[in-house]
């Protein structure tokens, strides 16, 4: 299966820039997240590579084919839509061998084809079911049955857990992941929670606004935000304005010692920002900046306990999974909390998203 | 009985039991409603087992003779005849193919206009419903303008040569058999097809307006989903859209139908005398020279009962295309 390539892909509804000039790699055999908050242009993203709609600019390429003009129903990359799309007249067979029955193939060879795919998302002995007998995990499976049954080039699914409870939502997660990775298509996975990109993707893709704003395997992204805007919306962070000097970067009275604050020029404002796990307040080895600090407030939510802290540059929350240690922390008590100066990303100072 | 007593027979029976008085407000309602609707129908019923008074009007009787006389004629036994059954064939047989031809041709138009912005819908749904404001009567003499035979199309058609040509090419014969041409020019009155034609102009905003919401409503997700599992514009169409709206195409087509059985104006002025409809011949019965209220009030029960099996039947067939 050839890789998908998006070239200076741009899109506008009038006035409105829904996608910006794009350039993207989609990897053969790779699962990717477009991630993003609402109206960030993930999905007019997708719907550009499904053919769904027209970019204004840019070309798309599987392979070396360049097949920007090529109708959705010629493009045929299997979709998983948002409501599952399925057709209420037609049984879940039917449902599943569609693309089978319209292109003229043998309706035995249709059949058995239906029957194994409907084994492969376990579903076995649903054949006959009506559509609206199904609960909401089946739909999610018979529409990827259904997507996968024309063995597309290209697997895209719009916000495919989005219609699910939180409990059977993570088990799809996990689902949807190993068959793509037993079946190995490549695949573009639309998401705003990135618990679920984090899960599934060999690749994200962060979108704001209708840009890219980072592009990285998981990690990357938690771990080496290129600017705050992928920063805030992955994960959590505590956030300071300050500004760059040649030791670090300075919150008010305090200098904090941060490496990646080395890049700026002194007198540069920016934005750092530590995430809570990183932070420290017992047995911290690190080297960084210790600041005194008092216990505000005390977060134990089951797997992790989150310190609320009032500090001389601000209000930090520093998290402890269960296990890390048992020490106990009191509203009032006085502490000294660490920042660490690897753990400390400096971005220029800029507008944040609401993640 | 005294308004001052009725008035407390009210209040002590609000007093012992309150949800009494609401069901006999409720029961007073109905009863006006029920006598409102069904006064002409259980007239018009009992009318029709009334008789003519020959030279005079008619009088009241129990008699099955006008039913008699739409079934097998006014002479049976000695003879039979089936001139009322005709004209109910014509009325059933008219309604039929002009309610299927104003659905075929709202459908895609429909369709199409879902697809348009907010805005184009909107101005296209007043346009049609404004053109519900114009009377049956309006509406057939534009088109008995244009398909006359001296000032209309057919004028049109010899002037520009078209004729002309039609005999050239031969398919001015093909035009004569279907009734539609007279030895010098094409001709539209009479015929089936002008009365069709004008039947489904008269319905067709109804099917639009029909066709609108289930239309509007239609998840527009499954057509891309078709479309992404390879099916082309007609295949979404024959293989989703016509299937998700084959109910509410049903009920379209059986309401214009029942509506279309009792359409008059336009069978008189565009159908062949020999060819009227059950509605024309009711009207003629009844305010005609034949004065013949109870054999009018007689057909017009059978063209009821003809209208409720057919609802009975659509109604069968859209809980079997439902389950």
């Amino acid at each position: 299966m050839p890789g998908l390539r998006l070239a200076g892909i741009a899109k506008s509804f009038g006035s409105v820039h829904a996608v910006e000039a794009t350039n993207l790699d989609f990897a053969e055999g790779e699962l990717t997240a477009l991630l993003g908050p609402s109206g960030c242009g993930k999905t007019t993203l997708l719907r550009m590579i499904a053919g769904l709609e027209a970019p204004t600019r840019g070309a798309i390429l599987l392979g070396e084919a360049d097949i920007t003009a090529q109708p959705a129903h010629e493009r045929k990359f299997g979709m998983v839509f948002q409501n599952f799309a399925l057709f209420p007249h037609l049984s879940v067979r039917e449902n599943v061998v569609y693309s089978l029955m319209i292109s003229g193939i043998a309706k035995s060879d249709a059949m058995a084809t239906g029957a194994r795919l409907l084994d492969l998302v376990q579903l076995k002995g649903f054949d006959d079911r009506r559509i609206g007998e199904l609960s909401g995990g089946q739909r999610q499976r018979v529409a990827i049955a259904r997507a996968l049954a024309q063995e597309p080039e290209v697997f895209l699914l719009d916000e495919p857990m989005s219609a699910l409870d939180a409990k059977l939502r993570e088990d799809m997660q996990v689902e949807l992941r190993m068959l793509q990775q037993r079946l190995g298509i490549t695949t573009v996975v639309v998401t705003h929670d990135q618990r679920e990109a984090m899960t599934m993707a060999d690749r994200i893709v962060v979108m704001s606004q209708g840009k890219v704003e980072q592009v990285g395997s998981p990690q990357q992204i938690y771990h080496q935000p290129e600017n705050a805007f992928v920063a805030d919306f992955i994960g959590r962070a505590n956030f300071f304005d300050g500004v760059a000097e040649a030791a670090g970067v300075r919150i008010g009275s305090v200098l904090l010692d941060a490496a990646a604050g080395a890049g700026f020029r002194p007198g540069t404002p920016v934005s750092l920002a530590c995430r809570p796990e990183v932070a420290c307040l017992i047995d911290c080895t690190s080297p960084g900046t210790s600041l005194p600090a008092k216990v505000t407030f005390v977060r134990d939510v089951g797997p992790a306990r989150d310190i609320h802290l009032e500090t001389e540059i601000g209000r930090i929350i520093v998290e402890y999974a269960r296990g890390e240690t048992d020490q106990p922390f009191a509203v009032g008590q006085e502490t000294t909390v660490t920042l660490p100066a690897s753990g400390l990303h400096v971005f220029p100072r800029a507008e944040r998203a609401a993640a | 009985m005294s308004l001052v007593s009725d008035t407390e027979v009210l209040e002590d029976a609000s007093a012992s039991a309150p949800p009494r008085q609401i069901s006999v407000a409720q029961l007073v309602w109905w009863a006006l409603i029920l006598f409102l609707c069904l006064t002409p129908f259980v007239l018009v019923i009992a009318i029709s087992f009334g008789q003519k008074i020959e030279g005079a009007a008619w009088e009241w009787a129990f008699t099955f003779a006008n039913y008699e006389r739409v079934f097998v004629g006014a002479n049976w036994p000695e003879q039979f005849t089936v001139l009322y059954l005709q004209r109910l064939y014509y009325s059933l047989f008219y309604a039929v193919i002009a309610a299927v031809l104003a659905i075929l041709t709202a459908f895609p138009f429909t369709y199409l206009m879902t697809r348009l912005s907010r805005r184009a819908q909107s101005i296209w749904l007043v346009f049609i419903l404004s053109s519900l404001s114009l009377s049956e009567v309006f509406i057939v003499m534009g088109w008995d303008v244009l398909l006359s035979n001296r000032s209309g199309l057919p004028m049109v058609l010899k002037e520009t040569g078209v004729t002309d040509w039609l005999k050239a090419v031969g398919w001015f014969d093909t035009l004569r058999e279907w009734g539609l041409a007279n030895p010098r020019n094409v001709k539209f009155k009479t015929s089936v097809f002008a009365t069709v034609l004008t039947m489904a102009y008269l319905v067709w905003p109804y099917a639009v307006i029909l066709l609108y919401p289930p239309l509007s409503r239609l998840d527009r997700s499954m057509v891309e989903a078709a479309q992404t599992m390879g099916a082309g514009p007609w295949t979404v169409m024959r293989t989703v859209v016509l299937p998700t709206m084959r109910l509410p195409l049903l009920g379209a087509t059986l309401l214009l139908f029942v509506f279309l059985l009792g359409v008059y104006v336009a069978v008189t002025v565009f159908a062949e005398p020999a060819k009227q409809t059950m509605a024309v011949s009711v009207y003629e019965a009844i305010r005609g020279n034949t004065l013949n209220a109870p054999f009018g009030a007689a057909q017009a029960v059978v063209l009821l009962i003809t209208a409720s099996i057919f609802l009975a039947m659509g109604q069968w067939l859209s809980k079997r295309t439902a389950a």
